[in-house]
């Protein structure tokens, strides 16, 4: 039993360690950050020389979602704030919280006056939190400190009359201000939705993100899944694990495996997430990582949520489907429960089986619409029965034929029903 | 813990100080002067070190305060934690500030009282209750001046005054009062406020006669005619000619002499003894710098009732006498304006100094040897530094109105008019200025905040001082968009044109139905125009060619909403916060009934409303009554008007664009010519440049907008990708080679990142599946010639390229989700994912973009056949 329980606690160990690795943003893109061409060189230069050299910046961060825009900003925060100590401000908003400018500008003076331990009036007005910006921008400027606004889901702020935006970029190009503006947005003509006059006084600094390269993903994937030498799991251990490891990466079957997940989507972000649920199917008695923990993870992925649905589907709802399918292919685009019926009477007419009554087919037809296989086609009418509203199918006609393929029992006349 | 409030540790040692006072009054009241005593004439037994003494000299009893000291570091407490002593705390504080003022008004009796009015009102709002402060009050108020008198020296022949502006009102003037003087003439010297001074430390009597004009050489010990260099590092003097080896000429740039150049080196070094019978004579400066004397700077005059002069000065500090000491990177002419005042006799000052900000005294060649560099403001409660701003703020002017108009002013204290709440408002924010009351909260309300003062670094950080900037550095310095140009070229018919109708305007005297409209594209300096021209107009009013006007700045992108620009413009106009119903009322009957109530309020006002379309509400009523004022007989109103449309007056209800469409002014774009003058002469004497790199910005932003703000920003990057590339370029190589100038190649990338949208690259980029996603929209465009596509028929056609490929079809969720991802980032434009097969698609960039990205890609040949 002991011994068992030793043999446990490295691989126990090791997936802690794994898990927490995939879950560090710091970690992940450390590796990243040396070369010159990274972002993270780039964005540091930026803000560190409007630090040291007093000026004012505004950037923007674009990328797809996952590719690490935020991250990398941090870890850039966190180095300027050790080489700065004092010297620096930052200011967090989000656009999804602060879409609105008289809360976006309370909220920046609350987080000013935290910073530096002043007291907040949760009451002050649009006017006191502006004039109180300015104010601080200027205090700061002249005691040599930078405050550095963060803007998440930057598109979000650049709506109606952008008060904010103006009020900020107008104060950083008439005071004596350091500030940086940092704008991070995953959609790529955010500087479009910027109003002219706001535009013109923004600085145009664009770092773009992109997925990593093959040879990046390659790298990236031993980087992270490798245990380290020096840590405190038994020496053997982890030479055993790197080395099957090493054997698992250098795997065809791997590599195709890892391509397929890429094409579908090749962020870092999504990436970690992937790793995250392959490691967590790591087998604790066996203590490493094989091909199957992959796999399973792939397919735990590609998950194809409608036609799943059609399985779970009864007999009656697919004919339902069916029934509204041949609606269409008979170009009857509006439709609705009443209309479904008449058709599925019509198909009974001359077929006998099962043949249900009209109310157990609407609760049938209540149970699509509430798998989202079929929808309204208006949010209208909310006060009109079921029956009358017309309704959408929300499955193509081919995947309702694959599904019907696939299903455990379908009745062979569905099939000759659909095919028609 | 820094963050408790200094000033009551400051004050609190203070209480028995005051009864200690008292009781000197009362047992020697002829040795005792009340009036704040000078530091000469205060001589403490035991020489307590040089902060505790001012701060004695500031508040008239000779304990010493290195308890006071103590205190300052000790007390713990915070601010939040003294909240139920406030009442006590901010009673004391208050004394300390009347003490300020009882300073300044020991003499007059008809003063003090209106003060004390004011205080008690103060202390009400408040809801502080300062019986402390009363306490004190009858003491000094019961001492009368005449004791003094027969300290006083004599003195007067040598003395003429000039008073500024004061003709009028001396008639009004009683006997009993206190003068304010804008220049004094003593003692055969001549002081403004705003001068500095050395001031006397302590009476010394044998140095005080024997102030060497000349300083000494460091080697011969005389003074001489002959040229003298400075050693930048111990400001040693040595002629030219005592030097080993002697030189010719004075060398560029810094100087280091030989001594201090062994020392550096770690060698002992023996200076030249002086020779025999002959004493080293210091200067003022080394005094100074050792401490021996003070350097203060005139804030205020004034003539006291006895006829003894006075001033208020702000002290200088050295950089040992920080918290901090002396930092490395420190010059050694530096000083510290701090934010500490004191009265001070006249007889103190020694003469006169020069403390220079540091553009004047990169400047200043031979000014002598009393000259000083200041750059920061010590806050000496908060330990802090900040940096002095260079248009100095109107505290010194506030100061002036101050003394001029309010302490004169001999108004009954109950007459309760404008003046009077003026002053209240000024004293109390002053007052709360002093206080750093921690109680009140940062950004509230009253147009002043709490606390600011805090903000300060703790130590200069170094790479202000110790960087030498390279010539990108310098270039990105000018070309930010904050600098303000010396000069503004290419706007000199329009300023001509601004000047004229501002000029027209005020000075004629009926000034009827001005208005201004100046429209252009954004970044051609109308506002940097219009406020260019206020700068030169203001100069000639202090010329004294043109009458006094107010001028208000309103932007209209900064209202909370339209109707609080009343709000805003009455409060520029007499400084009083109402509510904008009010503030409109109130400005109705200032500007169409002709009501004036303030003496100011004949002058004519200007008032520029940037941004004015911002201002149109449903029923364009307050553009309305903006626009309508000037027409108005009496107003004096002149309206400018700031907006980018060019047909705003037009969209406008006729009543409102009859009152601003009349004179219009354009501004038009710039055209490259243009760019390329302001860009050249923002970068004059700066060699970073290429010439074809300027032009090349310059055409092609005259070719999209006629921006300036965007050339200056597109030469900023580019100056900022050249520096990026050279810094790097050095930290790896180690080899400075780099040619550092900026070149087309930098331009142009700095050009492709403002302008061109990222979305080609991250379509090269992105995922497989993105890939034969795009390029099935865009071969669905081409088939149907539609620009927008259902979901599902774009599956269908993904799923016949994938199987006419040998790719595997992923499944319609995928799909789904692969596009949902595109629609993020706005590469495609779609519905929510929800809509699913009736979800509809479009490509938000022209299929040309979509071909140009995937044509080659690797993985995917096949793609070029669709697209």
């Amino acid at each position: 039993m002991g011994r068992e329980k030793e043999k446990e606690n490295p691989s126990q160990k090791a997936l802690n360690l794994l898990r927490t690795r995939l879950s560090n943003p710091n970690f992940v893109f450390k590796p990243l950050s040396d070369s010159p061409d990274s972002n993270y060189s780039k964005l540091k230069f930026i803000i560190s020389s409007s630090i040291t050299e007093a000026c004012n910046n505004s950037i923007l961060l674009l990328g797809p979602r996952g590719s690490g825009k935020v991250a990398v900003l941090e870890l850039v925060l966190s180095d300027l704030l050790q080489q700065y100590p004092e010297a620096i401000s930052v200011i967090r908003l989000n656009g999804l919280l602060h879409g609105d400018d008289n809360c976006a500008l309370k909220e920046i003076a609350r987080q000013l006056c935290m910073e530096h331990q002043l007291l907040f009036s949760k009451v002050a007005s649009f006017d006191d939190n502006s004039q109180f910006l300015i104010a601080m921008l200027r205090e700061c400027g002249l005691a040599h400190k930078t405050i550095i606004f963060v803007l998440d889901e930057f598109d979000l702020f650049a709506q109606a009359k952008q008060r904010l935006l103006y009020s900020l970029l107008d104060a950083m190009q008439s005071v004596t201000s350091q500030a940086v503006v940092i704008g991070v947005s995953c959609r790529l003509d955010v500087d479009q939705l910027l109003e002219k006059r706001v535009r013109s006084r923004f600085s145009h600094r664009k770092l773009l993100f992109l997925p990593p390269s093959k040879e990046d993903t390659e790298r990236f994937l031993e980087h992270i899944l490798s245990l380290p030498k020096d840590s405190s799991l038994p020496h053997s251990y982890t030479v055993e694990f790197n080395g099957r490891l090493k054997n698992v990466l250098a795997d065809e079957r791997f590599k195709e495996l890892i391509n397929t997940y890429l094409s579908f989507n090749s962020t870092i972000g999504q990436l970690m997430r992937f790793l995250f649920q392959a490691v967590s199917y790591m087998d604790l008695d066996v203590g490493f990582l094989s091909l199957e923990n992959f796999k399973t993870a792939l397919s735990s992925t590609q998950r194809q949520p409608k036609s799943e649905c059609i399985k779970d589907c009864s007999i009656l709802e697919l004919y339902l489907l069916v029934c509204m399918k041949r609606l269409e292919v008979k170009e009857q685009n509006s439709y609705n429960f009443n209309s479904v019926m008449t058709e599925y009477k019509s198909i009974h007419d001359f077929q006998t089986s099962d043949n249900y009554a009209g109310n157990v087919c609407l609760r049938a037809f209540e149970h699509l619409l509430q798998r989202e296989l079929i929808s309204f086609t208006d949010n209208r009418g909310h006060n009109q029965s079921v029956e009358f509203r017309p309704v959408k199918l929300l499955i193509s006609p081919a995947e309702l034929y694959q599904g019907l393929k696939s299903y455990r029992s379908c009745p062979a006349i569905l099939l000759k029903l659909i095919a028609r | 813990m820094a963050t408790e409030t200094p000033k009551k540790q400051l004050q609190s040692p203070r209480k028995p100080k005051q009864s200690l006072n008292n009781l000197k009054v009362q047992s020697s009241p002829l040795s005792i002067s009340l009036s704040p005593q000078t530091p000469q004439s205060l001589i403490p037994p035991q020489a307590p070190p040089r902060r505790s003494l001012r701060r004695t000299s500031l508040h008239f009893s000779s304990t010493p305060i290195e308890d006071s000291i103590e205190y300052e570091k000790s007390d713990p407490k915070t601010p939040r934690k003294a909240v139920e002593e406030i009442g006590k705390i901010s009673g004391q504080s208050r004394k300390g500030q009347s003490h300020e003022e009882r300073v300044k008004t020991p003499k007059t009796p008809k003063i003090p009282k209106s003060k004390r009015n004011d205080e008690n009102r103060k202390t009400a709002k408040l809801g502080i209750l300062g019986e402390g402060m009363v306490e004190a009050e009858v003491t000094f108020s019961s001492v009368t001046p005449e004791v003094l008198e027969t300290k006083k020296r004599k003195r007067g022949e040598d003395k003429t005054v000039i008073p500024r502006a004061m003709a009028t009102r001396s008639s009004k003037k009683k006997e009993k009062k206190r003068v304010y003087y804008k220049k004094v003439v003593y003692d055969e010297g001549e002081f403004d406020v705003g001068d500095d001074v050395y001031v006397k430390r302590r009476e010394d009597a044998s140095s005080d006669d024997e102030v060497p004009e000349m300083e000494e050489c460091r080697v011969c010990f005389r003074a001489g005619r002959s040229v003298m260099i400075e050693c930048d590092d111990c400001l040693g003097g040595f002629h030219l000619k005592c030097l080993k080896p002697p030189l010719k000429e004075v060398p560029e740039g810094d100087w280091v002499c030989g001594f201090c150049q062994a020392q550096k080196l770690g060698k002992y070094v023996e200076f030249p003894e002086p020779p025999e019978g002959k004493k080293r004579v210091r200067t003022l400066r080394e005094k100074l710098l050792a401490s021996d004397l003070w350097a203060a700077r005139i804030e205020s005059l004034w003539k006291e009732v006895d006829g003894s002069f006075w001033f208020r000065g702000r002290w200088y500090m050295i950089p040992e006498e920080t918290a901090c000491g002396r930092q490395p990177h420190n010059l050694r002419r530096e000083l510290y304006r701090t934010n500490d005042c004191a009265d001070i006799e006249m007889e103190s000052i020694i003469r006169h100094c020069n403390v220079m900000s540091p553009k004047e005294y990169a400047k200043a060649n031979d000014e002598g040897d009393d000259v000083f560099l200041c750059e920061y403001e010590y806050d000496i409660h908060w330990h802090s530094f900040k940096r002095i701003a260079e248009i100095d703020n109107d505290e010194a002017d506030d100061e002036h109105a101050d003394s001029d108009e309010d302490w004169n002013s001999s108004k009954e204290p109950d007459s309760g008019t404008d003046e009077d709440m003026e002053y209240e408002e000024e004293s109390t924010r002053n007052a709360q200025a002093r206080l750093s009351t921690a109680h009140l909260a940062a950004n509230s309300r009253k147009g002043h905040f709490f606390g600011l003062q805090k903000i300060g670094t703790k130590k200069i950080p170094e790479h202000v001082r110790c960087h030498k900037q390279t010539v990108l550095e310098r270039a990105k310095a000018t070309l930010l968009l904050a600098t303000l140009p010396k000069s503004l070229p290419c706007r000199n018919k329009e300023m001509e044109e601004i000047m004229a109708f501002v000029k027209g305007a005020i000075c004629d005297d009926r000034c009827l139905g001005r208005c201004l409209y100046i429209h252009g594209v954004p970044g051609t300096g109308k506002t940097m125009s219009v406020l260019a021209v206020m700068r030169n107009l203001k100069s000639e009013v202090d010329a004294g060619s043109i009458r006094p006007y107010c001028f208000v700045e309103v932007n209209g992108l900064k209202l909370a909403s339209p109707e609080n620009i009343y709000r805003v413009i009455y409060e520029a106009l007499t400084g009083h916060r109402v509510s904008w119903k009010k503030a409109l009322q109130l400005l109705n009957e200032r500007f169409s009934d002709g009501k004036k109530i303030g003496k100011e309020d004949d002058r004519p006002c200007i008032l520029l409303i940037d941004e004015l379309d911002l201002l149109v509400t449903r029923n364009q009523s307050v553009l309305y009554n903006i626009l309508d004022w000037p027409t108005k007989p009496h107003s004096k109103l002149i309206v400018i008007g700031i907006a980018n449309t060019m047909d705003l007056p037009e969209k406008l209800l006729p009543r409102i664009s009859s009152r601003m469409g009349i004179q219009r002014l354009c501004f038009g774009p710039y055209n490259y010519q243009q760019l390329q003058e302001i860009i050249s002469s923002r970068l004059k004497g700066i060699d970073a440049f290429e010439k074809q790199a300027v032009e090349f910005a310059s055409r092609k932003v005259a070719a999209i907008s006629g921006d300036a703000r965007r050339a200056l920003e597109i030469c900023r990057r580019a100056a900022d990708i050249a520096d990026y590339r050279i810094k790097k370029q050095i930290s790896t190589v180690n080899s400075s080679t780099g040619k550092d100038i900026v070149t087309m190649a930098e331009v142009d990338a700095a050009i492709q990142e403002m302008f061109q949208a990222p979305h080609v690259q991250v379509m090269k980029s992105c995922s497989k599946l993105s890939k034969i996603f795009l390029t099935a929209m865009v071969y669905e465009l081409y088939k149907t010639g539609m620009g927008e596509t259902t979901f599902e028929k774009l599956a269908m056609t993904i799923s016949c390229l994938c199987t006419s490929n040998g790719e595997a079809f992923p499944g319609w969720d995928t799909i789904l989700k692969v596009g949902c991802k595109l629609g993020e980032c706005r590469i495609i434009l779609c519905e929510p994912g929800d809509r699913h097969r009736l979800q509809k698609l479009q490509l938000n960039f022209p299929s040309d973009d979509v071909a140009f990205a995937l044509k080659d890609t690797k993985d995917l040949p096949w793609l070029a056949k669709y697209l």
